[in-house]
């Protein structure tokens, strides 16, 4: 899923200074289940925004707040948000940089401001109460040679064959010897698996990433007709 | 369990619990839940024994009363139950089945059915100098009194010795002031006859008097004192209010000593055994200690440590540490005075041979547990046999049955032992009594039958609101009529009236007319504590034909008049408040259903050792049937190793008549070389698939589990096990000793702790210790000029074991002591005439030098182990396992036998290395907390829980993740929408899963958002005028921190009025949302409380209470509102001192911030 980071009050207070009424829209998707921008925290940032602004004598702000379930659905953010964000000055986002945008391109009359810090694609491990990148979204995935164990985000220098000599007692030097090396991982992993032929299969450097901005065209859609 | 014949037809469905301790009171409730009626006699006026006198237990440190009272109150209002308190059994006639006894009752001068226990007696009584038997006389009481806060029944009773009208004619003040006219100087002393058809005897033992060992002072110094002396110095609720000083001056000790064994395994006076407990007590007072004040430092002179129970030698580990404990093994010969100071001066030799003196501020006696004076007449009187040291005498494959049939024992009456220990013999006591009795189950209890309830939803509120004087205890502080005018401004209010005493029974009957007359559907009894009398007022109004649901109560009593006695206009405001904070949540209450579920009367056992086939027999003679399932292809379990045990009986024996019996069982249908693949279900109706000996599936339906697996021998790699053949483990020696092959060896080492108490198995096994001295005796038994060594760190040959223990020594069995540091070595070397010599060498500790023993027999005591097994069965019946791989019961000391996850238990050496006997009588305990839903046919679900809205719900689990009993789970519906489910049957209330909900899609149900919501509202009214006084609102949990604001009363302790108190059912249910409300809503602060880490009725419900308040501080913080305006505190239900501290020092430091930068804007809201 998209990590997500609430962004300090102080920077999402001054973002709205001068509006009297902001729409909070949350996302039930990534930013919701990470406890980041569901209703509740949509509910947490009303009280903060209203009350900050009570003492600062700064005026009223009247807060709304809505979650649906993905800001990064055009037809959901165009469809089911109208009403309410009609009724508002400005529209404070609690979705990834995917969601800021599609509520930014729909409602272009509407100032749009994010919450929210997008950080990367990851997953959250509950027991260390950590999230953790996993996945580049690189557009080329070599999962199945590397036991389930992406060398591209994991590996800090990202190698595609085997580990550097920077590995310690399977740490990474990057991180100071504080995190795995991801080679050393997918070493174990295959071995596990009796798969290590795949670990001496040579991958070259890969030249065919396409620049940003990547674009797909969807194998079934009715815009084709 | 042996059979006892009687005729069936006049067995007597009823039980007499001699003795009203943890023992007594897990006994009468496992009972009386079962369907039996019970009786039960103290001599005490309280229930609760020796354990409610405990401030902290070990291992887990949880406070001893917040663990005890629910449990004595349980009792008080358990229909079933009836309490002879400062009661004794005076004659036992009759037999098994059918017994009469004759209870005296004494003359308290105190009618228990009359007096309120509200202590106004005990406030005006003159004679303020009585030794307090409950603080062991360090405190003072009154001449009539209540032995401790929390006593039950709350009734007083009167000194006859000490009161002034009773030895001298003059006073009678308590009864000038007892406005429900209780004191009864008239009242002679009671006799009762009952019938009942067993006997539990849960008497328990006293403590040694220290004074008989002179030489330690005691009686003599006033700095020695006795551990349970200690104990109360240590409690919170005890004669200093916790604050650690000794005796002589007052001042704080900062060196203190504890003295072992004191009492204990100690021929001189008489007490040979070891009395089990008094290691884990003393280390357990030393770091409370140094928890109540960081500059102590304990030193702890013992003889062995003996902390060989679950987990004991962590917590010693911890105390070594992080406490910095000192440890010395020494035997101290006597204690000195030092005359200018009372200082006391111990001289002790250390491990090195050094002559040490030191001296100690406060010197502590570990007394050690003795049957009490009168165990003579009590053992006539019941007609048992005792032992030679007068503790009650049992056989060690019946350990719960006195030598006469129909009378049980359970705890420290038989036998030194600890809590946990007590509460397995207690249940496995009521296992006996309820088999003896099963044909007469049910016959005797009451079943109360109810009018139908009226639906009211959909009707508007109709509120009527019963205000209670409480005698004077409230009427005397609040202004009750101008609190009743008041409630009748309120919204919705129909009704309102004033009670003198409103839990009295004719004031019952009147609410119940008022129902009636003004159609009510809401009821509000504004008077003192939910946690007493809230039963009470929603037993009135369900009788009333209304739901129990729609009762509040608002605590005026010990929240307000009690703690602000010299307030009486701010007490009477905030009862206006306190009602109307009731009015408001009143208004939104909604009836709730607890659903009945039919239990299906069978159990899964699992495993078919010691421990499973008596839990399978214990079953079937209660009438159960069971499935018993075992993964080997014979029943018997590890016992098929054992020969005999360390008092000689004979286990292959036992175990071949254990398996004829349960073979020809036909309740038991036995399952052998079975392994279970899946459990789904839950209380009351599990389906358990199991792959049997023919690889075929098998599905079994039942209403419980009992986890039974045992453990495995571990197999050492260590002292040349495996390379040669003459190192042996202590199970081949006694297969070898029971085949008569005695010849083989002169020379015979056993090692101890091979596999035990090192790195990564940091637990003692426990039996070892027994069973090297059970095989080095039978080898002195047959061969008595053999030579036998055995190498220890510590002998745990704990309770009536030490007698074997001695009689080894006595026999020339050389005990030889070495440090874990410094192992035995063993070796092998070539000799010229070509054999192989094997050879010990050890370090003795006490000798301080190097031996060398030749052997021809190596004997390794190893450890148990669980077996792996346990991690993938603990993963299909969702339960958990301690890092050692034990099965981890729901509570350490109460709860020994049960999982948190309802219906499933466990017994034996599943839950942690154990002997026979006690394997046995976990097995009787399991079987007692299992057969309870059985016997009931079936349970209710909880009404509190919390309930998902399915359509909000997006599937994110975070739910789960939080909750602690696995009740919730997202599931797949038929729709293909996942969903967040909560079982109904398996969730506890506690809210937690509502607060972290990202899509607010869960609510609890009789604590809802709206209902907080709506309470904080209704809080803080109108803004204060003139001087500021900042008000604060507290948070309390259900359990800990809301008992601890009720003791703060109790004992009138005073703070500042500004407080108004939110109940919920756990400090996890604290939403941020309700701290915003709060600000928003004229509070100046807010303080959230709960139980203290570890001991939360919810698991980690407090946890994230913390958690969450670490991020409302920086939130609140954010927006520009002084983070000191929130706060967290953690208060036990015996802290009521710290409850009021927490208020107090609040109130003033809120009061140098100034108000809440919010509240300016506040003007006068509506309701």
């Amino acid at each position: 899923m998209i990590v997500v980071k609430l962004k300090p009050f102080t920077e999402i207070s001054s973002m709205l200074g001068k509006y009297q009424s902001i729409l909070i829209v949350g996302c039930d998707g990534c930013s919701g289940i990470y406890e980041v921008g569901g209703l509740k925290q949509a509910e947490i940032l009303k009280q903060q925004l209203e009350l900050a602004r009570e003492l600062r004598k700064g005026g009223k702000i009247r807060v709304k707040t809505v979650s649906i379930p993905r800001q990064c659905d055009v037809d959901i953010v165009a469809n089911k948000l109208r009403r309410e964000v009609a009724e508002q000055e400005a529209i404070l986002s609690l979705g990834c940089g995917v969601g800021v945008q599609t509520l930014a391109d729909i409602y272009d009359d509407k100032p749009v401001f994010p919450a929210l810090d997008t950080m990367f694609i990851g997953m959250e491990d509950k027991s260390q109460g950590k999230l953790f990148e996993r996945c580049k979204a690189c557009g080329d995935c070599i999962l199945a040679e590397t036991g389930g164990i992406c060398p591209i985000t994991r590996c800090a220098k990202g190698l595609l064959n085997g580990p550097c000599g920077g590995t310690v007692n399977s740490k990474c030097e990057v991180y100071e010897y504080t995190r795995d090396c991801a080679w050393i991982l997918i070493w174990n992993r295959l071995k596990q698996r009796g798969m290590m032929n795949l670990f001496t299969k040579f991958r070259p450097f890969r030249v065919n990433r396409q620049h940003s901005p990547r674009e797909l065209e969807k194998t079934i859609s009715v815009s084709k007709h | 369990m042996k059979s006892i014949v009687s005729n069936s037809s006049n067995k007597i469905g009823a039980v007499l619990v001699v003795g009203g301790g943890i023992g007594g009171i897990q006994a009468s409730l496992d009972l009386a839940e079962s369907g039996f009626k019970v009786w039960i006699v103290d001599t005490f006026p309280s229930i609760g024994g020796v354990m409610a006198r405990l401030d902290k237990t070990f291992p887990t440190n949880d406070c001893s009363m917040c663990i005890l009272a629910p449990k004595m109150i349980d009792c008080s209002r358990h229909p079933n139950i009836t309490i002879f308190s400062y009661s004794e059994v005076k004659e036992v006639n009759g037999s098994v089945g059918n017994f009469k006894v004759n209870i005296l009752s004494h003359s308290r001068y105190v009618n228990a059915d009359t007096c309120t226990g509200c202590g106004l007696c005990v406030e005006k009584c003159p004679v303020v100098n009585v030794p307090n038997e409950f603080d062991e006389g360090i405190g003072l009481r009154k001449a009539i009194y209540f032995p401790f806060p929390q006593a039950v029944p709350r009734v007083a009773t009167i000194d006859a010795k000490m009161c002034l009208f009773l030895t001298k004619n003059v006073c009678r003040i308590c009864e000038k002031f007892c406005e429900a006219q209780a004191i009864d100087f008239e009242q002679k002393p009671i006799e009762h006859e009952v019938s009942v058809g067993a006997i539990i005897l849960a008497t328990g033992v006293e403590t040694f008097d220290a004074q008989l060992k002179y030489e330690y002072g005691y009686g003599r110094y006033a700095n020695v004192i006795t551990s349970i002396e200690f104990e109360r110095i240590l409690s919170a609720s005890g004669p200093f209010e916790g604050h650690v000083q000794r005796p002589s001056d007052g001042v704080a000790p900062k060196k203190i000593a504890f003295i072992q064994c004191v009492g204990s395994r100690d021929v001189t006076c008489g007490n040979d055994y070891c009395s089990s407990i008094c290691c884990m007590y003393a280390t357990k007072e030393a770091v409370i200690a140094k928890e109540h004040m960081n500059d102590i430092d304990s030193t702890i002179f013992y003889l062995d440590l003996r902390t060989y129970g679950k987990d004991f030698d962590k917590y010693v580990e911890r105390a070594k540490n992080e406490y910095g404990v000192k440890f010395v093994k020494c035997r101290v010969s006597a204690v000195e005075e030092i005359p200018k100071n009372q200082d006391l001066r111990i001289t002790y030799e250390t491990e090195d041979g050094k002559v040490n003196e030191e001296y100690f501020d406060l010197v502590i006696l570990s007394v050690g547990l003795q049957p009490s004076e009168n165990v003579k007449k009590l053992a006539e009187n019941f007609g048992i046999e005792l032992d030679k040291y007068g503790f009650c005498k049992t056989e060690a494959f019946s350990p719960v049955e006195t030598s006469r049939p129909g009378i049980f024992v359970c705890g420290t009456f038989s036998s030194p032992k600890d809590i946990p220990e007590t509460v397995i013999q207690a249940s496995a006591a009521s296992t006996a009594a309820k088999a003896l009795l099963s044909s007469a189950r049910g016959i005797l209890v009451k079943k109360k039958e109810y009018v139908e309830e009226i639906d009211v939803r959909g009707e508007p509120p109709r509120i009527g609101v019963f205000v209670c004087h409480c005698g004077t205890n409230i009427g005397g502080v609040v202004d009750v009529p101008s609190v009743v005018e008041y409630a009748k401004t309120l919204p919705n209010i129909v009704y309102v009236e004033e009670n003198l005493y409103s839990c009295s029974s004719d004031t019952q009957e009147r609410i119940k007319e008022k129902i009636k007359e003004h159609n009510l559907n809401r009821v509000i009894v504004a008077s003192c504590t939910p946690r007493t009398h809230e039963y009470l007022f929603q037993e009135t109004l369900r009788e009333a034909g209304l739901n129990r649901y729609l009762f509040e109560m608002a605590n005026i009593r010990d929240q307000c008049s009690w703690v602000h006695r010299n307030l009486p206009e701010a007490a009477t405001e905030k009862s206006k408040d306190l009602v109307r904070i009731a009015v408001t949540k009143a208004r939104l209450l909604h009836p709730l259903e607890r659903l009945p579920l039919n239990v299906i009367p069978r159990c899964l056992v699992i495993g078919g050792g010691i421990s499973g086939m008596n839990a399978a027999l214990a079953l079937a003679s209660e009438g159960f049937e069971t499935y018993l399932v075992e993964k080997e292809k014979e029943l018997g379990g590890f016992a098929r190793n054992l020969h005999y045990t360390l008092e000689g009986n004979d286990v292959q024996g036992y175990l071949r008549s254990l398996i004829s019996e349960v073979q020809a069982n036909k309740m038991i249908h036995t399952f052998l070389g079975a392994n279970i693949k899946d459990v789904s279900g839950y209380i009351g109706n599990f389906k358990t698939t199991i792959l049997d000996i023919n690889g075929e599936t098998k599905e079994l339906e039942h209403g419980v589990v009992i986890v039974a697996t045992g453990g495995e021998e571990y197999h050492p790699n260590e002292y040349l096990y495996g390379d040669d053949p003459r190192v042996v483990t202590q199970v081949e020696l006694e297969r070898r000793l029971a085949e008569g092959k005695y010849d083989e060896f002169e020379n015979v080492v056993m090692i101890q702790c091979v596999g035990s108490r090192t790195e990564g198995r940091q637990y003692c096994s426990r039996v070892c210790c027994g069973e090297a001295v059970k095989n080095a005796l039978k080898i002195k038994e047959k061969k008595p000029d053999a030579n036998v060594y055995v190498l220890y760190r510590d002998v745990r040959t704990y309770g009536l074991a030490e007698d074997y223990y001695r009689k080894a020594r006595e026999n020339w069995v050389t005990f030889i002591r070495y440090d874990e540091n410094r192992k035995p070595i063993v070796t092998k070397q070539k000799l010229e005439n070509g054999e192989d010599s094997l050879n010990v060498l050890v370090y003795d500790s006490s000798l301080r030098m190097q031996l060398i023993l030749n052997a021809d027999l190596v004997v390794l005591s190893t450890a148990i182990v669980a077996p792996t097994d346990n991690k993938k069965l603990a993963q299909i019946l969702k339960v958990p396992l301690n890092e050692d791989g034990f099965f981890l019961e729901a509570h350490v000391k109460l709860r020994p036998v049960e999982f948190a996850t309802e219906g499933v238990f466990l017994c034996g050496v599943a839950h942690g290395p154990k002997s026979i006997e006690e394997s046995i009588a976990q097995a009787y305990a399991a079987v007692s907390r299992a057969s309870i839903p059985m016997a009931k046919k079936q349970i209710q679900t909880e009404a509190i829980v919390a309930h998902v809205n399915e359509e909000a719900c997006i599937g994110c689990d975070l739910c789960e993740h939080v909750c602690p009993y696995g009740a919730v789970e997202l599931v797949r519906r038929p729709d293909d929408k996942w969903v967040s489910k909560i079982n109904e049957i398996m969730c506890k209330g506690c809210g937690t899963c509502a607060v972290i909900c990202p899509k607010m899609a869960i609510e609890m149900f009789h604590f809802n958002r709206k209902q907080i919501l709506a309470q904080i509202r209704a809080s803080f009214l109108i803004p204060e005028e003139g001087e500021f006084e900042p008000k604060i609102l507290v948070f309390t949990c259900n359990w800990c921190s809301y008992a601890g604001a009720d003791l703060a009363g109790v004992s009138r302790i005073q703070y500042p009025p500004n407080v108004r108190l939110i109940r919920l059912m756990c400090s996890g249910r604290v939403d941020p949302l309700f701290i915003f409300e709060a600000l928003r809503s004229g509070a100046d602060g807010v303080l959230i409380t709960g139980c203290h880490p570890g001991e939360c009725h919810y698991v980690s419900g407090n946890l994230w209470a913390e958690a969450r308040y670490d991020a409302l501080s920086s939130w609140i913080k954010e927006i520009g509102i002084e983070p000191e305006r929130l706060r967290l505190a953690w208060i036990s239900a015996s802290e009521g001192v710290k409850f009021a501290k927490e208020i107090t020092d609040m109130v003033a430091d809120i009061k140098k911030l100034g108000p809440n930068p919010l509240t300016r804007s506040i003007t006068v809201k509506e309701v």
